[in-house]
């Protein structure tokens, strides 16, 4: 197992009762990897991420970031260690600004966020820091607009900017791309590729679009009924016959 | 770029100059009302700090304004006469209580939260209606002598009802600055992150039940503040304060008056006493014509009356 | 022992009624998504309507059947206009137009019938004083732990047997799922708020010879019934009847134990459900 992996899970499992959603999952990811998790739906995919991003506890095993185990820690604990995640639905803060929407993780970032006095705007730490965060993603010329306002790829764009604000080390992205045209798609494939060449950011994502992952991911994990089927890099997936036949056979010749 | 959002102060001050002035042309009775209107008003705008901007409905403010409002008579007649000791006093109390209130009720959402704010604003009134020996029961605590205020020498006294309502109007002035620096603080921008999206907050990073709580506690605060203020004004600390008929005004005032503008609520407060007034002078059912007016803002004003002009006067400007 | 039974009987037939609004505000809150401050107005207007109609016949059978069903015709009429324009709306301003609903309809009894207290006399057959184990009882308070659980079991079998029951049902799991099965979800609806309304008004009428008559028994015990459902478990028909015969007991025997803090117990209550089991004993659904 790789010791200097940035993402290290450790025979992962959950329960929903006596219901195993997930089973003796163990994986690490390199620094600066993207990879991706494929799997048929109910696969246990997001019951994954929830596990490892502190969304709930995972009834068994371990998660370490950087080294340091984060099992069980609550979500803002897991985002204070470095990792950061976006949801299937987009999580975005609706009634406030672009600008806002990016300020706030900075501003727990800064710890500020008991600070009861002063004006956000004039913070330079943070709106500089900001502006260059929208400028990654493409949005600081609407940086005052209200994200309720903005078209459904738009929203998901910044999403991804609060994701990153923090600079995290690592990325959970649940579906980027669901629910985009083929174009809105395009742009967030390209972003993400030129996010983890620039800034070295790991990325880890799921995606029911096969043509998204194979693009992206330098390795891909294949999660099958709540077991790891499969682990490798693309050509070794697509040649993986127990992937085939589990996976992607019938999605081919569905 | 964004743009850096200048505040435009000159509206609220123009209106701290009109109420400075108010009192020199109004009559007794108008000023009393007005000072009312003050008190309910930092109560509201307490109130909607938490529900305009947090998105959480607390049923349970009156707690802390009757507990302000009793810190105060029971200080008064153990012959304490300090007015700042009196007004700290009044919101430290308050303070703890809402942190109290708060570590639990704040895990709670929506109905679930304004249900037990409301349970535990109720256990308050319990006490304070059965704690006789305290409390003085359903009568309430009277207050006989007031608090005065040595200022550079000079003792003041707030007996008339022109003085009480400078005191108001001064401490009403300053506990709104306070709340509206905290609005407008990167505290208060992560407290709109939580209204649009706690799950989100504590995703970037934020501990949201410590955010919780303190906005309930600094909501409960400034409630215990007005609680002070109304105890001083009205001379008397009583249970019904602490009812959950009490609570329900804040809420009022604020979605009548708008919860999406910080003075919103303050005009609110106002238009409530001012139509009570006006109504009362016809007819005795205030409540029916109070229903009849509040459910076609319910159903045509989603911004409030206050907040719905505004957003008319902006667009024209 | 005595003090044990007497207790008990209060207990139940106060929690019978509790039941008999608390049921009603949670079918709605099921259903159509509103937590009703309005409906302890309701249970209010029951009582007066019951009263008043009674006047006509000098029954209160009569009373019972009628002025109920006057009480349906407001709530539709409530329902029809006011409510239905708030259900995509936060749950704050339904709060709010049902407050002011309240506002209005109390008023409005105060109005017509005045402030002051009215009595509404039981009917001869269960006017009297029964012997139970030594101590009088009135044979009017059996009457009411007899005819909660009749109207529930009733309310129960159109639940289960009838296809409008089946429907609400399940509405109350899952409200859009009526919309996919071709279901005029706006008159489903308005059937279940004047159901809900009857409900309420039902337990207004029985109450009326048990309590005097005030604009205000609304406001009391429409708190009451918010806790019962609360800690039922919003939307559950079997929560409203544990916890309103647990609230019902509760402040019985509070008057015993309790002390001066009687008045508090039914806020710990609810208070404690909240904290231990914040979605209520039961689950949601009817």
């Amino acid at each position: 197992m790789n010791e200097d992996a940035v993402l290290r899970v450790e025979n992962l499992g959950h329960s929903y009762g006596r219901f195993k959603v997930i089973e003796d999952i163990s994986l690490a990811i390199g620094k600066g990897e993207t990879s991706a998790l494929i799997g048929p739906n109910g696969a246990g995919k997001t019951t994954f991420y929830n596990a490892i991003s502190g969304r709930f506890p995972p009834t068994r095993g371990k998660v370490y970031l950087n080294g340091e185990e984060i099992t069980g820690l609550p979500s803002h604990r897991v985002v204070a260690r470095g990792m950061c995640r976006s949801f299937q639905i987009t999580n975005v803060f609706a009634e406030l600004t672009v600008a806002e929407n990016v300020f706030t993780p900075l501003i727990i970032q800064q710890n500020k966020h008991f600070k009861l006095y002063g004006n956000v705007y004039r913070d330079k730490l943070i709106v500089d820091k900001a502006m260059h965060t929208l400028e990654q993603v493409g949005f600081a010329d609407r940086a005052d607009q209200t994200v309720s306002s903005l078209a459904y790829g738009d929203k998901r764009l910044v999403e991804m900017a609060i994701v990153l604000a923090r600079e995290p080390s690592v990325v959970l992205l649940d579906e980027p791309t669901a629910g985009m045209n083929p174009e809105e798609t395009e742009n967030m494939i390209s972003l993400i590729k030129k996010l983890a060449k620039v800034s070295g950011t790991t990325f880890f994502i799921t995606e029911h679009d096969m043509k998204v992952v194979f693009s992206l991911a330098e390795k891909i994990y294949v999660l099958h009924q709540g077991h790891l089927l499969a682990q490798g890099r693309p050509e070794e997936i697509r040649a993986n016959e127990d992937v085939q036949e589990a996976y992607l056979g019938r999605k081919v010749h569905a | 770029m964004a743009v850096l959002k200048r505040h435009n102060l000159a509206g609220p001050a123009i209106l701290v100059v009109l109420l400075a002035v108010g009192p020199l042309v109004m009559p007794t009775y108008w000023v009393m009302l007005l000072s009312e209107i003050l008190i309910m008003g930092l109560m509201a705008m307490s109130f909607n700090l938490l529900f305009g901007f947090t998105g959480l409905l607390s049923f349970g403010q009156g707690a802390f304004f009757g507990l302000g409002a009793y810190t105060a008579a029971l200080l008064l007649q153990n012959g304490f006469s300090n007015l700042f000791l009196i007004l700290v006093a009044g919101m430290l109390v308050a303070c703890v209580a809402s942190l109290v209130v708060g570590f639990f009720s704040v895990r709670l959402d929506e109905i679930f939260f304004a249900m037990i704010t409301l349970g535990f604003g109720m256990m308050f009134f319990s006490i304070a209606h059965n704690w006789i020996d305290v409390t003085g029961g359903s009568d309430g605590l009277p207050v006989f002598a007031l608090p005065s205020l040595s200022l550079f020498g000079v003792e003041l006294t707030f007996y008339t009802p022109v003085t009480m309502y400078y005191l108001v109007l001064v401490t009403v002035v300053l506990g709104s600055v306070l709340l509206w620096l905290v609005v407008h603080s990167p505290f208060g921008l992560i407290l709109k992150s939580l209204r649009e999206n706690k799950q989100r907050v504590a995703f970037v990073g934020g501990n949201v039940s410590r955010l919780r709580i303190a906005a309930f506690a600094i909501s409960g605060t400034f409630t215990g503040l007005a609680g002070v203020l109304f105890c001083l004004f009205n001379n008397m600390a009583s249970p019904e304060f602490m009812h959950w008929s009490f609570s329900a005004k804040p809420v009022i005032m604020s979605i009548i008056g708008g919860t999406g503008v910080f003075l919103g609520p303050l005009f609110g407060a106002g238009i409530f006493f001012v139509l009570e007034q006006v109504i009362i002078q016809y007819t005795e059912n205030w409540m029916l014509f109070l229903g009849i007016v509040l459910i076609p803002i319910v159903l045509f004003f989603p911004d409030g009356v206050f907040g719905t002009l505004r957003k008319k006067l902006l667009r024209k400007v | 022992m005595d003090v044990l039974l007497m207790n008990m009987l209060n207990g139940l037939s106060w929690g019978m009624l509790l039941f008999l609004i608390a049921v009603g505000l949670t079918t709605i809150f099921g259903v159509l998504g509103v937590l009703n401050f309005a409906h302890g107005s309701l249970f209010m207007l029951g009582a007066y309507l019951c009263m008043q109609s009674m006047q006509f016949f000098d029954s209160f059978w009569f009373g019972l059947a009628v002025g109920p069903l006057c009480v349906v015709a407001i709530g539709v009429l409530i329902e029809r206009f006011l409510l239905k324009k708030v259900y995509v709306r936060d749950v704050s301003y339904q709060l709010l137009l049902t407050f002011a609903v309240l506002l209005v309809l109390d008023d409005a009894v105060r109005m017509i019938w005045g402030s002051g207290y009215h009595v509404v006399e039981p009917p001869l057959i269960l006017a009297g004083i029964i012997n139970i184990l030594g101590h009088d009882y009135p044979v009017y308070r059996f009457f009411l732990i007899f005819i909660g659980p009749v109207i529930g079991g009733l309310l129960w079998a159109f639940f289960h047997f009838t296809r409008w029951g089946k429907i609400i049902r399940a509405a109350s799991y899952d409200n859009i799922m009526a919309e996919g099965v071709g279901i005029n979800v706006p008159l489903l609806y308005t059937m279940v708020f004047a159901l809900g309304t009857w409900l309420a008004a039902v337990g207004g009428a029985l109450a009326a010879p048990q309590q005097s008559l005030v604009p205000s028994m609304g406001e009391k015990i429409i708190i009451e019934s918010f806790i019962v459902v609360v800690v039922g478990g919003m939307g559950s028909f079997p929560g409203a009847f544990a916890g309103a015969l647990l609230l019902g007991l509760l402040e019985s025997f509070g008057t015993v134990f309790a002390g001066r803090l009687q008045m508090a117990i039914p806020y710990i209550l609810l208070a404690v459900v909240l904290l231990v089991k914040p979605n209520g004993l039961f689950r949601k659904g009817i």
